[in-house]
């Protein structure tokens, strides 16, 4: 009898560690990029108060005549309740990481003050770490579940810091191969038009000197 | 004791489960506006996605107006989901090509603008790979199972880097070109400058002395 009550017991333990953790296993981490036109929000539910919300994001631009005026986007994270969390200002990449105080839908938002549409790249993640004072699990819960999870949460934030590298990566690389483009093709042209201007002077001074000369010296 | 341990697995399985359904990235799309989502996938990865349309009144089914287009295609233009006026759907496939795959949101044109809340959630890699089904097949623990989904992404953490260190090697050798490039076209630039002032004196003066006026 007491073998039998035993082993459900632990098939109960199980079943409630699995999906305990099955749960945290679908944790939102998304690493996605937008063109922004003018203003791109996105929210992302926070399940639990206490969260940390962390993310980067980066600027892929093409089109790199940003001129002093406009040095870059602005970022802004917006609380469930309405008030600003994050407000970034001129910026072509950021990363960020905050606790979140509530839980709920937190919208995190893009505006592009030039006409010339933005991509964006950015990464997003909440995580949850669960702590040995959770009200849902009383006595059958194992601290090794929280170090996983510390070790989970360590690991996206590995992830994260890659993605941020890959994404300045991509946009060093638009640079460089646009210094190439103007090392190469602009320089060639640049000759074509030298040759081009001096031959116009040369034809403009024959000219000059052609036949008005000529006919005065009679 | 058993009740209680049924009770909290209950409870725990309530609380467990239930904010699954609520939890994924949201964005609004305007009637008549295209809305894209790019994400990089490398070749042979796994990646899964799914959409659907909020409901603006439980009670009702969604208006057609809420109904929305999506397309998924890869850089090379190759369409890999389409589906046309609907509420909700799911898309699962391995990248054949490595860059960046498109989703594609299109809410058809109406005369009251309306905007429409989308909830969408596209995962790559790790977390795509269906984890319930290793844990069956597997027959294997939970803490196992964890343990494994660690492993995993501490392998694409690390195939990441070798991705990250080639790309550094190709950038270095495109700046070193550059670099030497820019060095010849330097003593180029100084050479063409020269002959062509050369040339011009050197043709003027002949024109100059042709008609005898030096």
């Amino acid at each position: 009898m007491d073998g039998k009550s035993c082993r459900r017991l632990q098939s109960a333990n199980l079943c409630l560690t699995f999906s305990f953790l099955l749960h945290f296993a679908t944790l939102s981490a998304s690493a996605l990029s937008i063109t922004v036109n003018k203003e791109e929000c996105v929210s992302e539910t926070v399940l639990f108060p206490g969260d940390t919300v962390s993310g980067n994001f980066v600027v892929i631009d093409h089109d790199i005549f940003w001129t002093p005026q406009h040095t870059g986007i602005r970022f802004t994270i917006t609380s469930p309740v309405g008030n600003q969390v994050l407000d970034v200002k001129g910026t072509s990449g950021h990363k960020f990481e905050f606790k979140a105080p509530r839980s709920g839908a937190y919208k995190f938002c893009f505006y592009n003050p030039v006409a010339a549409p933005e991509i964006v790249s950015f990464y997003i993640h909440t995580g949850h770490i669960p702590h040995q004072h959770d009200k849902a699990t009383d006595e059958h819960f194992n601290p090794v579940n929280v170090r996983i999870a510390e070790l989970r949460e360590a690991l996206h934030s590995v992830t994260a810091e890659q993605k941020y590298l890959k994404a300045r990566e991509v946009r060093h690389r638009f640079t460089n191969e646009s210094t190439r483009n103007r090392v190469i093709f602009y320089t060639l042209m640049e000759y074509v038009l030298l040759a081009i201007a001096s031959g116009l002077q040369v034809v403009y001074i024959r000219r000059l000197f052609g036949k008005s000369i000529a006919y005065n010296r009679i | 004791m058993i009740s209680r341990a049924a009770t909290l697995l209950v409870v725990v399985a309530v609380i467990g489960f239930l904010p699954n359904l609520s939890e994924s990235l949201r964005f609004d799309l305007q009637s008549g506006h295209t809305k894209c989502i790019a994400e990089d996938i490398k070749s042979n990865s796994m990646t899964v996605g799914n959409y659907h349309v909020q409901n603006p009144n439980e009670n009702t089914p969604l208006p057609d107006s809420h109904k929305l287009t999506v397309r998924v295609t890869s850089s090379y233009g190759n369409s890999y989901h389409y589906a046309e006026h609907v509420e909700s759907g799911q898309y699962a496939f391995t990248a054949a090509e490595s860059g960046d795959y498109m989703a594609c949101f299109w809410l058809p044109d109406h005369s009251p603008a309306i905007t429409a809340t989308v909830d969408f959630e596209w995962k790559t890699g790790v977390a795509a790979k269906d984890w319930g089904n290793v844990a069956k097949k597997g027959q294997i623990d939970v803490m196992e199972l964890e343990l494994k989904k660690l492993l995993d992404t501490v392998n694409s953490i690390h195939e990441e880097m070798f991705y990250l260190r080639d790309r550094e090697e190709e950038m270095q050798e495109l700046n070193r070109t550059t670099n030497s490039r820019m060095f010849w076209l330097g003593f180029l630039s100084l050479f063409v400058c020269l002959s062509v002032a050369g040339l011009q004196f050197w043709h003027l003066k002949n024109f100059f002395e042709r008609k005898k006026l030096l």
